[in-house]
């Protein structure tokens, strides 16, 4: 049975957890009671509005669908291939997860832009705003993330395989039909829902990529429905639908491909060479190619205006530095409750792992946490301030609001880093620090150096989410409260793209260094700032 | 010793951490004696009229004028509904004719009480909301430069596939709301036809008026929607000659923009002497040459004769205010699926 001492060292992550779901509860409550659910049927026969649902699900469909297709033969390539700058390849993967997404959006507007080095040098023009933007924003981040995802996949696969294929002169094309598709298949379900889910939802990219009316997504309908209409009666219906579609989707996929790789063991797998042939030379080529093409030019860039005399002027203007303190107001707090709240999810979830009456709790309690990557942001933060509007802190909240929604958003990505350490630590540990009646704060103090890393990566996650959100932020930023990346985005509005590029270099920078002084100070010297983990990624 | 939690630790070193932040970003920041005006980029950028009302005014106020920008001019509006009462906003300036019934309905404004006598709007000024602060005629912009043939009615920028053209979202800024009324006073019922044979060579529908006007001189189209009075500042301010307003013989829409106080504003006596200081010299002598649109009260001095030579409408079009009121909602509709086809 559960001991009262149990119970109160318990108490605070019980607390943090309520608090966490009573938000969630007043802001949709808020937005409910600002709605009139019987008019949300003659929203239904608006045909524009099934024009962005499916607009939001093709390009949806399109992007994770390209990014999955390039990523499997890069992968393959990945594997199979030495080469001079592969190291340098797989950190610039790490690294384009975390570009905060205005950036990202910048470097392809440089280069494909109207005015941009594609057209200046070869004379193509590309139609970026539309699709084919999205679709190009949305394969730089995704494609990244899909081979690391994959990458995981082959690292399930057992030296043995590797060795047999390579005695019985297996070609490459051979090796990938018998050994390697059958690992990516159990990783493809998975990558493509949480592609899918990410794009779907994506909020910047189409903003700033749609280019009006006839490329809009879900997302962007309900940002439009509030900053313009003020029609907090549609955005509610909006996001409704919204959830109730990526709901219906990891369902099916879900049904289809059941998903459990949480703690993914990393053998270490020795390879063996298989025959290599000029086809599969070519095919490696090709691949490495298109990475090139599509990952490469953006970072160039986005670093190319540090040598201009314009970057110089830029950094002494003082909306730049304004802007980097109010992002650093941002992201430090949010962070930290991020940080916070997941230490309750984890404390909570796995007390309840080893009580058989409890256990189906933790995957619940996982669950929770992830079903923020389905709600929209944007209306979180606007049912919070309706609910704090109408308690007369209107003006005053708009700023905790944004702090607290980056958190929040930034859960799903703590848990995943923090989960599998602590669970782990519980396994192994738990009778031990029973028997020897260690617990609470002492237990902490000795698990502290095994789990440091992981709570440094997971604070890490949220500081860099936060830093680069341009969701919440579109819609409460005013005067006094313009973040480095709302900054960064109004400068594109205003198409002056080269100044934009000098701040989008600041952001960057200030991204690089509190995440290496964050690893460094919260994960100790063991750790040098590499960002591992190939389920984290910014896109929101 | 008394054992701590982890978490408890974590909370209570995050309540001090927030407070040693001390943020504060709102009320606290702003004098007492700060006027907050709501309006769009373009007014309050520093080659708008917004650097020069702030100077004429803070001196005979003793105040300070802080203009908030906003990304668009209906964005106005639903910026201070957002906030409702908690608004920082004591006057919002930008909003147009075309707005106004449905600002009214918000129930957020006051009366101004000012003496609109004087304004020279053909008809008058009644309304006891919102006072006009200048007044133009919609028309496209085109370079005459490279178009040798332009456009000489609203149908041919319509239905001339090889004419590339630029316009403002409807749903987000008062141009394109008036291309909306404009094109359904020329085509009633035919409107929707016409919407999707001008989408089929729209470069793109941009947010704000600015965002419009900047890809146009970047050369991205042909035509974009503007003022009657736009080459008036190309004129006078880069000596440029080049861009010229195109004719429509159907007739031109009207603009005139309008500004209202709040009744939750934070400084009502301020807010009411903005009120009374538009139609004064000191505001309505920037509107010319730093708005580019026209003064709604006679002034001593005349107007840069650039202005003169501005296009006159060979009729002037509008619709009435109630119809625009009732029917704003379903004519973005209409004009949504239009062009997204």
């Amino acid at each position: 049975m559960l001991s009262f001492r149990a119970i109160k060292g318990l108490l605070p992550a019980l607390l943090g957890v309520v608090f966490f779901l009573l938000m969630g509860a007043a802001s949709l409550a808020a937005l409910l009671r600002y709605s009139d659910i019987s008019s949300w049927s003659e929203y239904l026969y608006e045909p524009y509005l099934w024009r962005v649902v499916r607009f939001s699900l093709w390009q949806a469909l399109l992007s994770s669908g390209v990014s999955l297709l390039i990523a499997i033969p890069v992968a393959s390539c990945l594997i199979h291939r030495q080469f001079r700058g592969r190291a340098i390849l797989l950190q610039l993967f790490a690294v384009s997860m975390v570009v905060p997404t205005i950036v990202a959006i910048l470097g392809l507007v440089v280069v494909y832009g109207r005015t941009g080095w594609l057209s200046q040098i070869f004379g193509l023009q590309i139609p970026l705003y539309g699709l084919v933007g999205i679709l190009l924003a949305h394969v730089f981040f995704n494609m990244p993330l899909a081979v690391r995802l994959l990458l995981q996949g082959y690292d399930l696969i057992p030296s043995g395989q590797w060795r047999q294929a390579s005695q019985l002169g297996f070609s490459r094309w051979s090796a990938f039909r018998l050994i390697e598709w059958h690992y990516m298949k159990k990783v493809l379900p998975g990558a493509f829902v949480l592609i899918f889910m990410l794009c779907f939802s994506s909020f910047a990219v189409v903003l700033s990529l749609g280019g009006g009316p006839k490329s809009s997504t879900l997302e962007v309908a309900i940002y439009q429905a509030l900053r313009f209409d003020f029609d907090l009666n549609k955005a509610s219906f909006l996001s409704l639908l919204q959830v109730t579609i990526c709901t219906l989707f990891a369902v099916v996929v879900y049904r289809i491909a059941p998903i459990n790789q949480q703690d993914v063991s990393v053998l270490a797998v020795k390879s063996y060479p298989v025959k290599d042939s000029f086809l599969a030379k070519g095919a490696d080529c090709m691949a490495l190619l298109c990475v090139l093409v599509l990952v490469i030019p953006p970072f160039l860039a986005i670093f190319d205006p540090i040598f201009s005399p314009l970057f110089l002027t830029t950094l002494l203007s003082s909306g730049l530095w304004q802007a980097v303190l109010v992002s650093l107001k941002i992201a430090l707090p949010a962070a930290i409750i991020s940080l916070s709240l997941g230490v309750c999810f984890v404390v909570l979830a796995r007390f309840c792992m080893t009580r058989q009456y409890l256990s189906v709790l933790p995957s619940k309690l996982e669950h929770l946490g992830n079903m923020i990557l389905m709600v929209p942001g944007l209306v979180i933060a606007t049912g919070l301030f309706l609910w704090l509007r109408d308690l007369g802190w209107g003006f005053q909240s708009s700023y905790w609001i944004v702090v607290w929604v980056n958190a929040v958003m930034a859960l799903p990505f703590v848990l995943r880093a923090l989960m599998p350490v602590l669970y782990q630590q519980e396994r192994r540990f738990r009778n031990l620090y029973l028997s020897l009646g260690i617990q609470s704060w002492s237990r902490w103090c000795l698990e502290w150096p095994l789990i440091r890393a992981s709570v440094a990566q997971a604070f890490g996650y949220a500081l860099l989410l936060s830093l680069g959100d341009m969701g919440v932020i579109a819609l409460f930023g005013s005067q006094g409260l313009v973040s480095l990346p709302l900054y960064l985005f109004q400068l594109i509005g205003s198409y002056r793209l080269e100044e934009g590029a000098c701040v989008a270099v600041v952001l960057i920078s200030l991204c690089l260094i509190l995440f290496y002084c964050s690893s460094r100070l919260i994960g100790g010297k063991t750790v040098s700032g590499k960002m591992t983990g190939g389920n984290f990624h910014v896109n929101h | 010793m008394k054992k701590l939690s982890f978490s408890t630790l974590l909370t209570t070193s995050l309540m001090t951490l927030s407070a040693t932040l001390g943020v504060a970003f709102s009320s606290a920041t702003l004098a007492a004696e700060t006027l907050n005006v709501y309006t769009y980029d373009a007014f309050a950028s520093d080659w708008g009229p917004g650097p020069k009302i702030k100077a004429n005014f803070e001196k005979e106020c003793g105040c300070e004028l802080n203009f908030v920008a906003l990304d668009s001019s209906v964005g106005i509006l639903s910026r201070a509904q957002f906030e409702g009462k908690s608004s920082q906003a004591d006057v919002l300036l930008g909003l147009d004719l075309n707005l106004m019934e449905a600002a009214k309905k918000s129930g957020l404004l006051a009366e101004h009480n000012v003496n609109t006598s004087a304004v020279t709007i053909a008809g008058g000024w009644k309304d006891k909301v919102f006072v006009p602060f200048d007044q133009g005629n919609f028309a496209f912009i085109y370079n005459s430069e490279t178009l040798k043939n332009p456009p000489t009615s609203l149908k041919e920028i319509v239905d001339n596939q090889n004419l590339r053209v630029i316009y403002q979202d409807p749903r987000t800024s008062t141009p394109g709301l008036g291309l909306l009324l404009w094109v359904k006073s020329v085509y009633g019922d035919g409107a929707a036809d016409a919407w999707g044979r001008l989408a089929s060579h729209t470069v793109t529908v941009t947010k704000s008026w600015s965002d419009a006007y900047g890809l146009f001189l970047k050369g991205e189209a042909d035509v974009v929607l503007s003022y009657t009075t736009s080459p008036a500042y190309h004129i006078v301010a880069e000596g440029v000659t080049k861009y010229k307003a195109a004719q429509a013989s159907e007739g031109l829409y009207p603009q005139i923009e309008v500004a209202a106080m709040m009744k939750s504003a934070p400084n009502p006596e301020l807010a009411k002497r903005f009120m009374q200081f538009i139609l004064q010299p000191g505001f309505q002598s920037t509107v010319a040459t730093g708005n580019w649109m026209l003064p709604v009260v006679k002034l001593n001095e005349a107007l840069p004769a650039a202005f003169d030579s501005a296009l006159q409408p060979t009729k002037v079009l509008t619709l009435p205010a109630s119809d625009v009121a009732k029917n704003r909602k379903a004519w973005v509709n209409e004009w949504l699926n239009a062009t997204t086809r």
